[in-house]
């Protein structure tokens, strides 16, 4: 993190202002509010430009450890057929800001565990769990440039975690998601091909994956396995899904 | 030599017109790519999703006399509408949004080669 140097002391000029006896209390009130709001407009922007300077920073620290050789992070998605899919070594990560939980990327960063145990694009080589690791002061400026990477496609702050009966029915019975995703609970946990989901709630936006259920495959993944159930399922009955995935902690 | 031009244009028309035809579906690699992960790389229903207490046996592509029981129709209807379509497990997904009608063609015949059969006339 970049801490901006702001010089706090005020100037002169307008310290003079709220000690003159010839002012009125209403006058010394409104200059007083002027003064503490462009202090604060000064430290909003401040502390924006240090996130902007370390997004930069990951920016140009994903370079120099060469995380593009295996994801690429300016969308749109580029993949137009299956041989442009299996010839990607990692996941595209132009909409990782809208994809992530900050926090939890922060430490997967640090502590890369695998999310498939499957490597990626192989059905039968196991996931060797050998990602780079960063060290901490690195994966923050990583994680502020991960974030920066968002798709307008998603809107904030519309699922919940709720852990509904109509969303676990969905996910567990009626539609196939357990067939390639893991999750938590008991008995059968959940298919080995696709992305864990274990602890999703704490790993994905849910709203990234409400859009990714309604999208289909128009936006962040053109070609993928996982079927379009776009026009298939109603969008309550996604988003339930979306608000049950988002219930999934280890 | 006008003749030999005239006809390398016709023949880079014709090229053209094929192009579609030319590109059309690879029905092994769309099943190595979207069916794979559950009826396995040689159709075997053994892909790697298949772990304990998966709650349905993937389908066996290589058994001919379970195959032939089922018309190309059939086949291509569950692809497109999923297991219940066909009441079956609703772990076979709907595929009818994800593919093209050309792919899930494709699909068929190759069921069609892994099963050796020709399938119910």
């Amino acid at each position: 993190m970049v801490i901006p140097k702001i010089k706090l002391a005020m100037p002169e000029k307008i310290y003079r202002f709220g000690s003159s006896d010839e002012e009125s209390a209403k006058e010394r009130y409104m200059k007083h509010t002027t003064l503490s709001a462009t202090l604060l407009a000064i430290l909003i922007m401040a502390a924006s430009g240090a996130v902007r300077a370390d997004a930069a920073a990951g920016g140009k620290l994903f370079q120099a450890k060469k995380c593009q050789e295996c994801h690429y992070t300016s969308g749109p998605a580029k993949e137009k057929t299956i041989a442009d899919q299996l010839a990607k070594k990692g996941p595209e990560l132009w909409y990782a800001g809208s994809k992530f939980q900050k926090e939890w990327l922060g430490k997967w960063l640090q502590d890369p565990k695998p999310i498939r145990s499957l490597k990626y694009n192989s059905l039968t080589e196991k996931n060797a769990g050998n990602h780079p690791k960063l060290a901490a002061p690195d994966a923050v400026a990583m994680t502020d440039f991960l974030m920066s990477l968002t798709s307008k496609e998603v809107k904030e702050g519309v699922i919940k975690p709720n852990a509904s009966p109509k969303g676990r029915l969905i996910f567990t019975k009626n539609m196939p998601c357990s067939g390639c995703h893991q999750f938590p609970g008991k008995g059968f946990l959940g298919g080995t091909n696709g992305p864990s989901l274990v602890n999703a709630g704490e790993r994905l936006n849910p709203d990234w994956v409400f859009a990714y259920l309604k999208d289909g495959s128009k936006t962040f993944k053109p070609v993928r396995q996982m079927p379009v159930f776009a026009g298939l399922m109603n969008e309550q009955d996604m988003q339930a899904v979306a608000e049950f995935i988002a219930t999934f902690k280890k | 030599m006008h003749r030999f031009v005239n006809h390398a244009v016709l023949l880079f028309a014709a090229g053209m017109l094929l192009g579609p035809s030319a590109r059309a579906a690879d029905g092994e690699q769309l099943f190595k790519f979207y069916c794979a992960q559950c009826h396995g790389l040689q159709g075997k229903g053994d892909g790697p999703n298949i772990t304990e207490g998966f709650p349905v046996e993937p389908r066996n592509f290589t058994k001919t006399d379970e195959m032939n029981k089922l018309s190309d129709a059939d086949i291509r209807n569950v692809i497109q509408d999923g297991g219940p379509s066909a009441s079956k497990s609703p772990m076979m997904p709907p595929w009818g949004k994800s593919l093209a009608k050309d792919d899930v063609d494709a699909l068929v015949k190759h069921l069609r080669v892994l099963c050796k059969c020709k399938g119910k006339q």
